[in-house]
């Protein structure tokens, strides 16, 4: 009788503990040597972001039916690309191949969806068309603009890298969760000191199954600048500051500063995911200063350490309508031996909004089945 | 009672499950440590360590308040992630007293990773083990 309290306060705490495993990477996830194809009826759609998943019922040759979990995408390209949770139905009976989650969960990544007995194909996302040409937009007073025009829409999405390494000209190949395709290069990523060195690839060797954006820790530093689902600038230059909204990650904002304000020094501010950034404009570059940072979090996709020593200078610039240079300078004397400098450009989706889209409301990405 | 240690164990569990959320993912000795040291399992002595990382050196204090020690070196290997810890206690006449642990950091990903391993103070040896809190 006694133990009752216990169980429950046990069970809350479990309750609790369970959205921390929520988001981990494809890679970590999901066991891209192997393949499944399965043959079975839907019983349950999760069209839910930040991974809709279906459920299918299949039956072995023993008349032994199991139940599947098929991550098949992202709700806002499924739904960019003409998809709704009405195209498939409970009772539906699909072919599924796909790529086994690892261990031995009954959950899988759908490469291909097929509905029986038609053939359709269904989910199958689309690429966005290429974009105009065009200049990039303007204040009245000639500054050029970080977000839309008047009257228009648009954001910027996906990131040209998805891993901040150093710029040597020479690219480093890795796959879509910046995990290095071989590990060797590692002493190309950055100039680490060597205790980040050994951190970073233990994270890299352990597949970034211990990012703590897996649980929706904030994206802080440049990773904002790769993470899925794009960011919107808003510049209020009526109160001097640009607000950096972000479309995926866990739906947060960080705040530049564009009024003059000296740099804070990071001993004056407490630490914080987004630090305490102040921005001046270089004839069309945002320039902006970041110190204040926690430890808290990985600054970037791949696993690169830091520390609270992190001092970051980005330089934002709008060549034209569709592209936004990003280049930052990473000067981090508690985790790098020097100052070394990154970047990628962004694509603008044009017409479009960033979507609603938050971390925690798929948590149980990885099914217990 | 078989029972009532599960659930304890499983307490514990989903507390560090939820603690983990908030890892410090930086330099990994930086933090407040505790845990003890000793001859045997019975002679136990309390620690708690404070280190900082300072870009160069691993700096800190042990058993911060009117009885600590300053730590005189913290040599990390990150090949292995083993430690060295070096200070100087003073015994009740005043007098310094060498303490050299030699550990290995685990559990890196966890808030609350661990360094275990063997503690010599003057002539005393023993183990110890530290948590970070």
């Amino acid at each position: 009788m006694k133990t009752r309290p216990l169980a429950v306060l046990a069970l809350l705490m479990l309750i609790a503990s369970a959205p921390l495993s929520a988001q981990l990477s494809f890679t970590a996830t999901y066991d891209t040597e192997r393949k499944v194809t399965l043959r079975g009826t839907v019983t349950r759609i999760e069209w839910v972001n930040p991974h809709a998943f279906f459920f299918i019922n299949v039956t072995d040759s023993s008349n032994i039916v199991t139940n599947w979990a098929l991550e098949f995408g992202n709700i806002l390209d499924l739904e960019r690309s003409g998809w709704s949770e009405e195209s498939l139905a409970i009772g539906d009976v699909v072919a599924v191949e796909g790529v086994p989650a690892r261990g031995p969960a009954r959950q899988a990544y759908a490469r291909s969806i097929t509905r029986a007995p038609s053939g359709e194909r269904l989910f199958v996302v689309t690429p966005r068309p290429a974009p105009r040409a065009e200049p990039a937009p303007r204040w009245p007073d000639g500054k050029v603009r970080l977000g839309p025009a008047p009257g228009k829409k648009g954001y910027w999405g996906t990131a040209s890298a998805v891993g901040l390494v150093e710029n040597t000209g020479t690219p480093i190949p890795m796959n879509a969760d910046a995990i290095l395709d071989n590990i060797s290069d590692v002493d190309r990523v950055a100039p680490f000191q060597p205790w980040a060195k050994a951190l970073y690839e233990r994270r890299q060797r352990r597949l970034l199954r211990d990012d703590p954006m897996a649980r929706c820790v904030p994206p802080g530093g440049p990773r904002q600048f790769h993470t899925p689902h794009g960011i919107q600038m808003v510049e209020q230059r009526e109160v001097n500051r640009i607000l950096v909204l972000l479309g995926g990650g866990n739906r947060n904002w960080r705040l530049i500063h564009t009024d003059g304000r000296p740099v804070g020094q990071a001993a004056e501010v407490v630490p914080t995911f987004y630090g305490t950034s102040v921005g001046r404009w270089e004839g069309d570059t945002l320039v902006v200063e970041t110190v204040g940072f926690n430890d808290k979090f990985w600054f970037t996709s791949g696993g690169l350490p830091h520390t609270e020593l992190l001092h970051l200078t980005e330089r934002i610039s709008r060549p034209d309508l569709n592209t936004l240079r990003y280049d930052v300078t990473v000067d981090d004397a508690g985790a790098y031996s020097r100052p070394w400098t990154g970047g990628w450009t962004l694509q603008w989706v044009p017409d479009e909004e960033i979507q609603e889209y938050f971390c925690e409301e798929n948590a149980e990405s990885t099914f217990d089945r | 009672m078989r029972t009532r240690k599960f659930l304890l164990a499983s307490l514990v569990a989903c507390f560090f499950a939820v603690a983990s959320g908030f890892a410090q993912e930086g330099h990994p000795l930086k933090g407040t440590w505790s845990g003890d040291w000793g001859p045997t399992a019975d002679q136990r002595n309390h620690l708690t360590f404070v280190l900082n990382w300072d870009g160069k050196n691993v700096t800190g204090v042990i058993n911060p308040g009117p009885n600590s020690f300053p730590i005189k070196s913290v040599v990390l290997d990150p090949v292995n992630w083993t430690v060295r810890i070096e200070a100087d206690a003073k015994d009740p006449a005043g007098n310094a007293v060498p303490i050299v642990a030699q550990g290995t950091l685990e559990d890196l990903e966890s808030y609350h990773r661990t360094i275990t391993g063997t503690w010599r103070q003057g002539a005393t040896q023993g183990n110890f083990r530290l948590t970070r809190d």
